[in-house]
């Protein structure tokens, strides 16, 4: 059905020209699932992108074949083009809040292919399908969906109108780019079973692009991996895991923090800090007040934060999971005072506990060289000397392992990993003791994810710091953390270490937390 | 509803502000309505009763209390210059300006979203180019000067329209709008300019957004995907800038009113200053700052309307 030969892709917008794929050869038969795995730039959306043609842009020069039921996309006109698109050919992106339309009623959105596709359809007729799709991905009141806006969804029911958009007219060839990377494990958990139920029901082939190996062993039988553009492997999804060829391959798997006993690694014994408390939060309560549904409709109080007590000792990293929405970045604000509490305290024990945040693209200033950045708490603070300030500036670079030549470079010039190591080094320039890191990891390829955990962990030990380790994914949490809280609706519904928590679980939706991310998997 | 009444109150608020501002500006002013109206020959015993029969010896919120109340009632009050009532020279004056307002936005919107449509579309290419340079040159005209431009190649070359042969719309509404446009024209061209350009930088940084992607992944071909997605989020900035537009022309009609011998508001409100004539200031002062804040009122609905994420608060 599909036949990529040869593909290669090269940008022109630069004076030198920059291949982001190198003979791509695909083969994909109806109905089946194959995996493309690779980190970023590997050239996988590129790639996927090509495949669905859109592709457009004129500083990029295509060549080889992608032969789609043996037309080839690549060569054939924009008007046949655009009638496979949307028909045939569907796809589904990462971020499902953006790839929608925000102005736009969702049943509009699911519909749009139908109007495109299927014109002699009548208005009743499109609806009647929209409403059925809405309800066949498994989304409850479909009818009050259908006239909902995206920015009234979840983020689990987006992607699930995304797919319902994309399966309309029944495509032969769905595109899933990073379907489940934004979202909740369980959520994850339910759009794979979602996307493996279509596969089976309606014999659409998936060509699933992912970064999370894991979770392409799960959903399919075939594997292709590609590293800077080139396919490094390829072949049935259970071999390449467990005896994989190639190097990289092998990199990739390793670089999945392990869930095994005794795998995490713990410092039980914190030294010298010994037993002495360096924050105390207690009864902690927020809410915030809801917007109205209608005018008429009585403003809805609703309770972020239920009642949140705990204690960060010195010298342990105390990691802090849950799903989207559960307060965990709400609590770490009232921790650092960013937000007001209604009710409850914080106590700290040390000086100026500081935060390393999700994106560190947008929490570092775009027009500021990373010296300047580097050096702002100590201006703020005051009373040192700008020599002084460069100096312990350099010293922080290497400290987080960069070289000092990026001090004079900008926030853009570096590469996602390196910035994170620019946000812990500004963080960590007035010494705290204690360091908040809100998925600090979460926005990272595997690789690079590995290197920054290995780095905090390492600063940690270096400096006697105290870590909140905040984090949806499981497996991460349990790489670094000595104790865990488990945290749902604003409540901690289960804390321990992290071995009787991942080991012994005693609240139920820690289970499920721990069944949907699949753990098994991991090694 | 609550936000009906709230935003009711705001408006009255503002309006009760503005009014004392002006009040209250006039009172501090130097000159005095007096000897305006007699001349500065008028003996200082003439004056002095003048000014007691125009009550312009009370304390100023005496004065103003009154005036409020006169002007809730309907009664703006006498003019000092023509002994006749404010009223009645500015009702039918309303019209015209707000005639000219209207038909200066309709170009506005007429000119703007096609051209900033084909302008990103095709940027970076000639069409692009050209229009680019135009909006820069005609920003930076204003709009007098455009007006007399106007009249010289329309007027005095083509013959389009008789410069100052205005026609009042009671007696004949066909002429009357044939002789607006080219006013029109002149207020809305440096407006469209802005407005392309603001749409033009809108819609290129939509375009470069997830759910145009998405859009092009459904079969949707380029026109498609500009008129039926992007349009409606790219306008949202756009809107604000038309609001703050709609606003300046209503008060800004004063100068084009003049140079195309427009029998409007804003001709009035400047002889009035010249005349000390405060009564007919005043009343025309509210009357536009009541016009903006409705025009502010309606461009919030406006948003909301394109905009679901919005919510009126």
């Amino acid at each position: 059905m599909l036949d990529v030969i040869d593909l290669n892709l090269e940008f022109h917008d630069h004076l030198i020209p920059e291949t982001v794929v190198y003979d791509f050869d695909l083969h994909m038969e109806p109905g089946e699932i194959v995996g493309l795995v690779g980190e970023s730039g590997s050239g996988k959306s590129m790639t996927a992108l090509a495949i669905a043609g859109l592709l457009s842009r004129h500083d990029m020069q295509k060549q080889g074949r992608i032969l789609f039921e043996g037309e080839d996309i690549l060569t054939c006109a924009r008007s046949r083009l655009r009638a496979l698109q949307g028909d045939d050919i569907a796809m589904i992106f990462q971020e499902p809040m953006t790839s929608l339309n925000p102005v736009l009623p969702v049943g509009w959105q699911v519909e749009e292919a139908l109007r495109i596709h299927r014109p002699q359809l009548g208005r009743e007729e499109r609806k009647r399908r929209a409403l059925q799709m809405l309800a066949d991905v498994e989304l409850e009141d479909a009818e009050r969906i259908y006239r909902s806006y995206p920015h009234q969804l979840s983020g689990g029911m987006r992607q699930r109108v995304m797919i319902a958009a994309a399966m309309i007219c029944e495509p032969k060839l769905l595109i899933a780019d990073e379907p489940t990377t934004a979202l909740d494990v369980t959520i994850q958990h339910q759009i794979v079973q979602l996307l493996r139920r279509i596969n089976r029901e309606k014999k659409t082939a998936i060509l699933f692009i992912s970064h999370d190996l894991s979770l392409v062993r799960r959903l399919c039988r075939r594997v292709v991996v590609m590293q800077g553009g080139n396919i490094v492997e390829s072949g049935d999804a259970e071999t390449i895991f467990c005896r994989p060829g190639a190097d990289y391959t092998r990199k990739l798997i390793e670089a999945i923090p392990k869930c095994e006993k005794g795998e995490n690694a713990p410092s039980l014994n914190p030294g010298d800090g010994g037993d002495k408390t360096l924050l105390e939060v207690s009864d902690i309560r927020i809410s915030f007040a809801q917007e109205r549904r209608s005018l008429l409709e009585r403003r809805k109080i609703r309770q972020v934060l239920k009642g949140i007590s705990f204690r960060v000792r010195q010298g342990e990293v105390l990691g802090l999971v849950g799903e989207s929405g559960c307060g965990k970045s709400t609590l770490a604000r009232v921790i650092l005072g960013l937000n007001r509490q209604d009710a409850g305290s914080v106590a700290h024990f040390s000086d100026c506990p500081q935060m390393v945040f999700q994106d560190p693209y947008g929490s570092l200033n775009p027009a500021k060289k990373v010296g300047w950045i580097l050096e702002e708490p100590l201006r703020i603070r005051g009373g040192h000397t700008p020599q002084e300030r460069r100096e312990r500036a350099l010293a922080m670079l290497q400290k987080v392992g960069l070289g000092p030549e990026i001090a004079d470079r900008y926030p853009r010039q570096l590469s996602g990993g390196q910035r994170q190591r620019v946000c812990i080094g500004a963080a960590l320039m007035l010494e705290p003791k204690l360091l908040i890191a809100d998925e600090a990891v979460s926005a990272l390829d595997v690789t690079v994810q590995d290197q920054i955990l290995e780095l905090l962990l390492s600063l940690k030990e270096e400096m006697g710091l105290s870590i909140l380790f905040i984090s949806h994914d499981m497996r991460v949490v349990y790489r670094m953390s000595d104790r865990v809280l488990v945290m749902r609706d604003g409540q901690i519904v289960e804390q321990g270490s992290a071995e009787q928590v991942y080991f012994a679980p005693s609240h139920p939706y820690t289970k499920q937390l721990l069944e949907a991310a699949d753990l098994g998997g991991g090694g | 509803m609550k936000y009906f009444t709230k935003k009711l109150a705001g408006l009255l608020a503002t309006l009760l502000a503005v009014s004392f501002l002006v009040f209250a500006a006039f009172a501090v002013i130097p000159g005095d309505p007096a000897t305006a109206m007699l001349g500065t020959e008028a003996t200082e015993s003439r004056l002095e009763a003048l000014r007691e029969e125009l009550g312009l010896n009370a304390p100023l919120m005496v004065r103003y209390l009154r005036w409020i109340k006169d002007f809730l009632r309907g009664d703006f009050g006498n003019s000092y210059r023509y002994n006749m009532s404010v009223m009645s020279m500015i009702r039918d004056k309303v019209p015209v300006t707000l005639t000219l307002t209207a038909i200066s936005f309709a170009l506005i919107v007429l000119i703007s979203i096609p051209l900033g449509v084909a302008c990103a579309r095709y940027a970076g290419g000639i069409l692009d180019h050209v229009i680019v340079v135009a909006n820069q040159i005609i920003m930076a005209v204003p709009p007098f000067f455009s007006g007399i431009l106007i009249t010289l190649v329309f007027g005095l070359i083509l013959h389009l329209f008789v410069p100052g042969g205005y026609v009042s719309w009671q007696q004949d509404w066909l002429s009357f709008l044939g002789y607006m446009i080219f006013p029109s024209i002149a207020i809305a061209l440096p407006k469209s300019a802005m407005a392309v350009k603001l749409l033009r930088t809108s819609i290129l940084s939509e375009m470069k957004l997830d759910y145009v992607r998405t859009a092009y992944s459904r079969g949707n071909g380029t026109r498609a995907v500009l008129y039926r997605h992007v349009l409606r989020n790219a306008l949202i900035p756009v809107i604000t800038f038309l609001g703050m537009a709609l606003a300046d022309m209503v008060a800004g009609s004063i100068i084009v009113e003049q140079v195309f011998n427009i029998p409007g508001l804003g001709r009035i409100l400047l002889t009035s200053i010249s005349n000390r004539d405060y009564p007919v200031v005043q009343a025309i002062i509210v009357c536009i700052a009541f016009l903006v804040i409705v025009v502010n009122f309606l461009v919030d609905l406006l948003y909301k309307a394109v905009d679901p994420r919005i919510t009126l608060e």
